[in-house]
Order: structure tokens, then C-alpha cells, then sequence
């Protein structure tokens, strides 16, 4: 087996971070907004008004800037597996490159094919079919994310496999246990509604522009008051549902949850605080200060007052057993690929399911062979790896807090504006208007903290508990890391920089229909066309 | 055609009826994002024919210059 490379490992993680928190970016509002356009066109088909047709013509005209981009950088990421993490495609391709194809061929294929209808068959389908198609759309680009979340919720836990000491690779079980896994449903859920509310500011957001401005005013109040609406349900189901996912990982990722939440020592209920503000210290193993609110974080995270939650020294020392099992275990799975006996198979599937510990234990044994650990250095090659099981809780602490407080300033801000929108008050509350165009990007960071969260929190492994991602790597050299990194940072922001620019350029010139002079005055005109047809009962 | 169309939606409503049962069992979650998007489009569709209504004098008091 080759040596690990450990900058070679740090670089290949650099590298899918940054390519993922790239195509994050466009991810959320693709997802997001193609709900918004079905739901501008069904009150197009029900009400038969223009100006519905024109904003989900105008919003998609922006949707598709974003689609564009979402595709061209989520490709990469697809062979950055094959090239990148090698041995992790290996080892868990059964498992992973399932809901990946069905992805390509079912979800992906199915939006490509009707974004196309969707954009050009304004004037050659009918209104009835054309809606059918955006709703197609848009269930395709969930669909999309659906097996993309299914695949990851399997890293997270691998839920319907087994290890197969003859391939060497994680098999597939139950392929309905992993669609159907509870961890699975709460990240699609709270990814997709994640998505709604980054799209429902972005509308809001410019249409709070074109109001301050004074520009296409009808067009922007009836997008502002529907993206309100949207915004704020939304935020309600994306908070629901990171309850839901927390739960979930306090009871399948312990080690997350204790980093994220800053505990090092099991919490004392009911009195345990939940910290507001801290700074972790990952190599002394403490918070240097904390702020917290008492008596909320047991009933938060256990939705009981009793239950004590785990604190990550004694998650370490509950782990030390397992890595010394561990070990045994890769020590016999080596002499079972050389022997095939029996006997070497009974006492690797006597300690099976600590596998993972003894893959952890590699980087700290001799020539990084656990085989080679005598039995006087065992005590403190597994001393030494105890560690090794947390993620970094600084990252994983803040990078949750960033996430959550976000999303209850986009309660706030999407309860005040819904209101002042439905009592028609939105132009003469300026600052509100201003916050709404200010606060366009921050949902995008909301979601890529979160992401940040979800990944980083499940440190050290790849796979949870089964393998270590510094097993997961290729054996790339560092020069051609560092190469292939500056190269994707260079043409992903390339491809940034020419979505902000036509975000920005088609955004400041705003709904063609709405262009032309006196254009509100014929949309009054129809508005009072349109009335006087309703009330004569037409 | 009626009777055809009578059908039709006794099938889809039928249809329904079986998805919400198996997913509703097996993924309440997935049932719930069913549902919680269908709900998320009415409202804020319900809240633009509001303000339609609004501004054409059918409900409350506001003007087309007030929005």
C-alpha cells in the first residue's frame, strides 16, 4: 500500500470544498426558484393576468443565468470522485454511485429536457401545458438535489450495507433503507426549503430595488408580496426540519452533535446552557469562554429534560475500546486476504463493526500498518488516535451558530416584510426595503455554512465510523494537486464573476414588458379592463 | 366525456391516495415536502390575487398608487 500523503489528503479535501461551496452557490436558488416560477404561472393560468406571465418570464430569464452556471460547476464535482478520492469511490461506489447515476439519468436529465420547453415554449405550448412543464422543471432540479442527498446521508450514515471482507467494499443491503433512511428525508427537506428561502430573497431583494427606485412598481409589489409569502413559510420548514436533522444527529453522530454544540463534558440536565458564543480551543480540548442560555440545550437536542447528552472526552475515552477492536479487526481482515481460512474470517466478523476505528488507527502505527503495532506500543498507538475521532470543533461550533442566527433574521425579516406587504405599507418603510436588497447574499452563505456544518462535522470520516478520509484520498503528487486546485479556483471564479455580472446586468434592467413608457399606465388600463370583466361576471 | 373526466380524477385522486399511504408511512418527511410545497405555492399565490383584489377595490381600502 502506498503512504499517506498528508498534504496530498488536506489538498484533495481543499479542492472538494471549494469546487462544492462554489456550486453551492448556485444550487439553492435554482431549487428554489423554480417553485417560485410555477407558482408566478399558476396565478398566470387561474387569473389570466400578463403581468404573471411577465414575472415568471423575467424571474426565469434569472433562473436560467443560474441554472447555466449550477451545471457547469456540478459536473467537475461527479469526476472529482473518480479523481480525486479513488479509494472512497472504491470502497463505498456501491453505495454512493447508485442514487449519483439515478441522479444524472432520472432527476437531471428530466429538468435539462423540459428547461428547454420551459424557455421557449411560451408561445408554442399552451398555457396549461406550459405550467405542467415548469412544474416539471422544478421537480426535477429537487428531484436532482433528492438523490444527491441520498447519496451524501449515506456517507452520513450508511444506512442498508455491509462489508464485504472479499471486495474490500461496502455492499448494498436494502436500497429502500437508504432512500427511505431518516437522516436522508430531514437533509432533503431542509436542503430544498433551504433553497425556497434563498430564492424568495433574491425576488424580494430586487423587487425592494425596483420599489426604491420606484421602477415597474406593480410588477415588483405582487413579487415581493408572493416572495414574502413563500419566504416565510419556508423559514418555518427550514428551522422545523434543522430540529429534525439535529435529533437525528444526536442520535446517529454523537461526535457531531458534541462539536457543534461546543460540549466537551456530558451535559448536566436540565440546567446544561446552550452556548450562544464560545471559543473552542481544538488543541487544549476546552472553551476558552462561553455565553450561553440555561435550560435550553437537553430539551433542544433530546426533546426530553433528562436525557444527558455525550461530551467529546468521554465520547474519546467510549471510543478507545473500539479502536483497539479496531484493529484487531483490519489484523485479521490482512490475514484473512492471505489465507482465506475460516478462522481468520471468524475473528474479523468478531470485531466487524469497529472496522472503521482500526482504519483510524493506520496514521499512527508503525509504517502505518496496524498489523505492525506490538503489543506493548498498542496502549499508546490507541491513546493517540482517541483524538482523532472529533472534527474541528472550532469550525463545526461557529460555523452552525453563522447558520443558525441567519436563519432567524430571515424569520424576522420575512414576517415584517410579509406584513407591510399585505397592508400595502412597503414603500414607506425604506430601511426595510433597503434590508431586503442588502440581505440578497446572505441566505447563500447561510446554506454554505450549513453545508459547512453538515461536512465538517462529520469528520474524520468519509464514511461515519466505517472510513477515514484520509484513507479516502488518491495518491495524486502534491505538485499536481496544488496545480489542479489553482486551475478550478481560477475558472470557478471566472464563473462567478460572469453570474454576478448578468445577475446584475439583467436584474437592473428589470422586465422587458415593463420598459416601455406608460407601461404602468397600460398594466392600470388592464388591471381595470380585467376588474370590470370580473365584476360583470365574464 | 364527462364520465371520462369523472374517471380520470376518481384515478388521480386514487393515485394520491396510495402515494400518501406509502410515503406518508415509510418517509413522512418526503410526504411532508409533498405537501409543505403544495401549500408554500397556494399561499403565496392566494397572496398576489389578494393583492389584485386589494387594488381593485374589493377588499380593504388600498389604491393602485399604495403598494
Amino acid at each position: 500500500m502506498d503512504m499517506i500523503n498528508p498534504t496530498v489528503v488536506d489538498l484533495s479535501r481543499f479542492q472538494f470544498a471549494l469546487t462544492a461551496l462554489y456550486h453551492f452557490m448556485f444550487v439553492p436558488l435554482t431549487l428554489g426558484l423554480t417553485f417560485m416560477l410555477a407558482a408566478m404561472e399558476t396565478v398566470y393560468v387561474v387569473t389570466g393576468r400578463k403581468i404573471y406571465k411577465d414575472m415568471a418570464m423575467f424571474w426565469g430569464k434569472l433562473f436560467g443565468i443560474n441554472f447555466a452556471l449550477g451545471v457547469a460547476t456540478g459536473i467537475t464535482m461527479e469526476f472529482e470522485f473518480g479523481t480525486n478520492w479513488s479509494m472512497y469511490s472504491r470502497f463505498f461506489g456501491d453505495m454512493f454511485g447508485t442514487p449519483l447515476a439515478i441522479e444524472g439519468l432520472m432527476a437531471f436529465f428530466m429538468e435539462s429536457t423540459f428547461v428547454g420547453l420551459m424557455f421557449f415554449g411560451w408561445d408554442r405550448l399552451s398555457k396549461q401545458a406550459h405550467l405542467a412543464i415548469t412544474y416539471l422543471v422544478a421537480l426535477g432540479s429537487n428531484l436532482s438535489a433528492l438523490w444527491i442527498l441520498i447519496a451524501n446521508a449515506g456517507m452520513n450514515v450508511p444506512h442498508g450495507a455491509h462489508f464485504d471482507p472479499d471486495t474490500m467494499r461496502l455492499q448494498f443491503d436494502s436500497f429502500v433503507k437508504l432512500i427511505f433512511s431518516p437522516d436522508a428525508q430531514a437533509k432533503f427537506v431542509h436542503t430544498s426549503v433551504a433553497g425556497y428561502v434563498s430564492a424568495a430573497l433574491l425576488v424580494m431583494g430586487v423587487s425592494a430595488f425596483y420599489l426604491l427606485r420606484g421602477q415597474h412598481r406593480q410588477f415588483a409589489a405582487r413579487s415581493f408580496r408572493m416572495a414574502a409569502l413563500f419566504g416565510i413559510i419556508s423559514t418555518v420548514a427550514v428551522i422545523t426540519l434543522g430540529d429534525v436533522l439535529g435529533r437525528e444527529d444526536y442520535m446517529e453522530q454523537p461526535t457531531k452533535i458534541a462539536a457543534i454544540e461546543g460540549l466537551w463534558h456530558t451535559s448536566k440536565p436540565p440546567y446544561e446552557p446552550w452556548i450562544l458564543a464560545a471559543l473552542p480551543d481544538d488543541a487544549k480540548q476546552e472553551n476558552h469562554f462561553e455565553i450561553g442560555v440555561p435550560f435550553v440545550l437537553t430539551p433542544l437536542i433530546t426533546h426530553d429534560f433528562n436525557t444527558p447528552i455525550p461530551g467529546m472526552h468521554e465520547l474519546e475515552d467510549a471510543a478507545a475500546p473500539r479502536i483497539e477492536s479496531g484493529i484487531a479487526a483490519v489484523s485479521a481482515l490482512r490475514r484473512y486476504q492471505e489465507t482465506h481460512q475460516q478462522s481468520d474470517l471468524d475473528a474479523f466478523k468478531a470485531h466487524e463493526a469497529d472496522l472503521g476505528f482500526g482504519f483510524l488507527a493506520t496514521r499512527h502505527a508503525p509504517n502505518q500498518d496496524v498489523t505492525a503495532i506490538p503489543a506493548d506500543a498498542l496502549q499508546s498507538v490507541v491513546e493517540q488516535t482517541k483524538p482523532d475521532i472529533l472534527p474541528n470543533v472550532f469550525v463545526t461550533f461557529w460555523s452552525f451558530r453563522i447558520m443558525v442566527f441567519l436563519a432567524l433574521y430571515f424569520f424576522a425579516l420575512f414576517a415584517i416584510s410579509a406584513y407591510l406587504s399585505l397592508k400595502n405599507k412597503l414603500e414607506r418603510n425604506k430601511l426595510i426595503l433597503k434590508t431586503c436588497m442588502w440581505s440578497i447574499p446572505l441566505p447563500i452563505l447561510a446554506t454554505e455554512f450549513g453545508w459547512i456544518t453538515a461536512e465538517a462535522g462529520r469528520q474524520p470520516w468519509t464514511v461515519f465510523n466505517t472510513l477515514p478520509t484520509f484513507l479516502s484520498a488518491s495518491t495524486h503528487s502534491t505538485s499536481y494537486m496544488v496545480f489542479s486546485l489553482a486551475g478550478f479556483a481560477l475558472l470557478y471564479s471566472i464563473f462567478i464573476a460572469a453570474e454576478l455580472y448578468l445577475m446584475f446586468k439583467f436584474a437592473r434592467l428589470g422586465p422587458e414588458a415593463h420598459d416601455a413608457p406608460h407601461a404602468e399606465d397600460a398594466y392600470a388600463a388592464h388591471c381595470a379592463v380585467v376588474g370590470t370583466q370580473h365584476a360583470s361576471g365574464h | 366525456m364527462q364520465l371520462l373526466r369523472l374517471a380520470g380524477l376518481a384515478a388521480v385522486l386514487v393515485v394520491s391516495l396510495l402515494f400518501a399511504v406509502f410515503v406518508g408511512d415509510q418517509g413522512p418527511w418526503y410526504f411532508a415536502w409533498v405537501i409543505g410545497t403544495i401549500m408554500i405555492i397556494l399561499i403565496s399565490g392566494a397572496g398576489a390575487i389578494l393583492l389584485d383584489a386589494q387594488q381593485d377595490g374589493k377588499i380593504g381600502s388600498s389604491s393602485e398608487s399604495e403598494v
